[in-house]
């Protein structure tokens, strides 16, 4: 295996981990699936840099593209349903969206 | 044959915009006609490979031998109860009100949910799982919110935000293996991946972190109710009946089954989850004053149990978890048609407004009290076989302490289905529920398919455990081999 992996997971678990530090912190929606954009970035990473050090970058780059294309779905319905809650709650606030308890 | 458990359903959802304008109506046909020939289809593989022959594996080479779909014992069980939750929920969502012009969509959004699960069972690679994995949570998000109320759209946003984290740790954990072994598909994987190497550790623990979240374990359980609670009613079976047992359980079983295999630490791990889900899921199922709620926090203490049962790594634990995720499936589906019934009849389903309700609907009456005892495992209903066997299989494995927590759970789960009862269908009719009346038929119907499913499951034990359920544990042959 080559060795840039190391450097690269590093700088992937640096990137993956600021964007949990944003979903965990973040009170706004938006800022919220920002951080969810960031780590899926950090994993869309390694899995280039994974398969440049095991030698099957063609395999790694079609996973990566079907990758995104999955990600680009997913981030167009959360932000619809953010949409959504903004205009009944009229409020970002993800504190604010307390209607289920229990 | 077994692409068209996914073309099928494809071709039904792709068909919605044109059936919109000329025959709106015909959607609901369409989806129950599909869900039917998945019931059916199920049904003759089951009698072709598994009861005439004793062929356990199906493949089915896609793209010139580069992606492959495959049925075997576990994926059987998780087709036919992919095929009957959707049957039910076809039957019951023809009843449920819509408005008429939206009713195409949200077909196709359940032909798309059913579609995207039957690939995810039939998967044999770690990165089309994930794919079916999008699919289906994706369709699921959409499908909590549909009736735009703030609490469904709130369910919805939790839903996604924690299954996305799950989705990206199961992503990692993918790279990291593929990193290793250069392949994704399992039977690489298996052949590639060396215990020990601390690589293949960290790739392992974040595939199991990803699937207990996505199966709602009790750490990681917060999105469970609430997504529950807030979908509409026949998204409510469907979601607590199969979806979260696909994406969460038999996700695990699978990926571990096929690539990592069973290793001693990793069995006392699952086994604490479990029996944590199963004790405090009981316990915080007691506290809830919602229909629908208090089945979510059984559902978690019930996927404890096949977590449980699965964790001894031993053939009776493998076919206790399988059955009990079919009667599981059949059960948690049919109490969750009865909360949509008493809902649609009252209006509410909180637990104060309600009493006295088994005269005024003794359909729903009936087959509520035949799901709790199935739930609760009292014989000779299904649930008490599962039950049986998963304890039956940790005493033997050793691990006495948690048979007895799983029997204790058991006792609990009982209590708190007898304090609903008591609270909806006993005692004396609350003010405001005089006029109330049986729904209509479409409503119960589901009801009683699933009630009788039980019984029969129950009854005919001695046929369906050893020809359907059986062939099963020759999964972990093949593994160890």
């Amino acid at each position: 295996m080559n060795n840039f992996f190391g450097i690269d997971f590093i700088t992937v678990i640096l990137v993956i981990c600021i964007g949990l530090y944003t979903l965990l912190l973040a009170k706004n929606m938006i800022r919220m699936l920002i951080g969810y954009e960031l780590m899926t970035k950090g994993v869309t990473l390694a899995f280039i840099s994974a398969g440049n050090a095991n030698g099957r970058i063609a395999l790694s780059q079609t996973l990566v593209i079907t990758m995104i294309v999955v990600e680009v779905v997913s981030i167009a319905t959360a932000l619809a349903i953010v949409m959504l809650i903004q205009k009944k709650n009229h409020s970002l606030n993800i504190r604010k969206l307390t209607n289920l308890k229990g | 044959m077994l692409l068209a458990f996914i073309f099928v359903p494809l071709l039904g959802a792709a068909i919605m915009p044109i059936i919109r304008k000329i025959w709106a109506k015909g959607s609901t046909w369409i989806m129950t006609l599909v869900s039917f020939y998945l019931v059916v289809t199920t049904g003759w593989i089951a009698y072709q490979n598994f009861l005439s022959s004793q062929k356990l594996v199906l493949t089915e080479w896609l793209l010139g031998q580069k992606l492959a779909l495959s049925v075997d014992g576990l994926s059987l069980i998780a087709l036919a109860a992919i095929g009957l939750v959707s049957l039910v929920t076809a039957i019951y969502s023809a009843g449920y009100s819509l408005d008429p012009d939206r009713r195409p969509g949200y077909n196709a959004l359940l032909l798309l949910i059913v579609a995207g699960m039957n690939g995810l069972v039939m998967s044999t690679d770690l990165f089309s799982l994930y794919v079916f994995l999008e699919i289906v949570s994706l369709v699921a998000y959409i499908l909590i919110a549909y009736q735009n109320d703030v609490e469904g759209l709130e369910g919805s946003f939790k839903y996604f935000m924690l299954s996305s984290v799950a989705t990206v740790f199961l992503l990692l954990g993918t790279t990291l293996l593929f990193a290793i072994t250069g392949s994704v598909s399992f039977i690489d994987l298996a052949a590639g991946i060396k215990s020990g190497n601390i690589i293949v550790q960290l790739g392992f623990v974040s595939v199991i972190f990803a699937f207990l979240v996505k199966a709602g374990m009790i750490p990681f359980h917060a999105w469970l109710p609430d997504a529950y609670t807030a979908a509409p009613s026949p998204v409510s079976i469907l979601l607590a009946g199969i979806v979260t047992k696909i994406c969460g359980v038999y996700t695990l079983m699978r990926v571990v089954l096929a690539v990592f295999g069973f290793t001693k630490s990793f069995s006392l791990m699952l086994l604490l989850i479990g029996a944590i889900s199963v004790v405090l899921g009981a316990f915080l199922a007691f506290g809830q004053k919602n229909f629908k709620r208090m089945l979510a926090f059984s559902s978690i203490s019930q996927i404890g149990y096949m977590m449980m049962g699965f964790a001894t790594g031993s053939p009776l634990g493998l076919i206790g978890a399988a059955f009990h995720f079919f009667n599981h499936a059949v059960f948690k589906s049919l109490l969750f048609i009865n909360a949509g019934a008493v809902e649609q009849a009252t209006g509410t389903r909180n637990f104060d407004e309600l009493g006295g309700l088994a005269g005024k609907m003794p359909v729903t009456g009936v087959t509520s009290i035949i799901g709790m005892l199935s739930t609760a495992g009292i014989p000779p209903l299904a649930g008490f076989w599962s039950k049986l066997i998963i304890i039956i299989a940790l005493w033997q494995g050793g691990y006495h302490s948690y048979a007895l927590i799983a029997v204790f759970a058991s006792v609990i789960t009982l209590g708190y289905l007898l304090s609903l009862q008591h609270s909806v269908f006993f005692g004396k009719v609350k003010q405001g529920l005089e006029e109330v009346h049986e729904v209509k038929p479409v409503f119960y119907w589901p009801a009683i398919i699933m009630a009788s499913i039980t019984v029969c499951c129950g009854i005919f034990f001695w046929f369906i455990i050893p020809k359907l359920i059986l062939p099963v544990s020759s999964l972990l042959g093949s593994m160890l081999k």
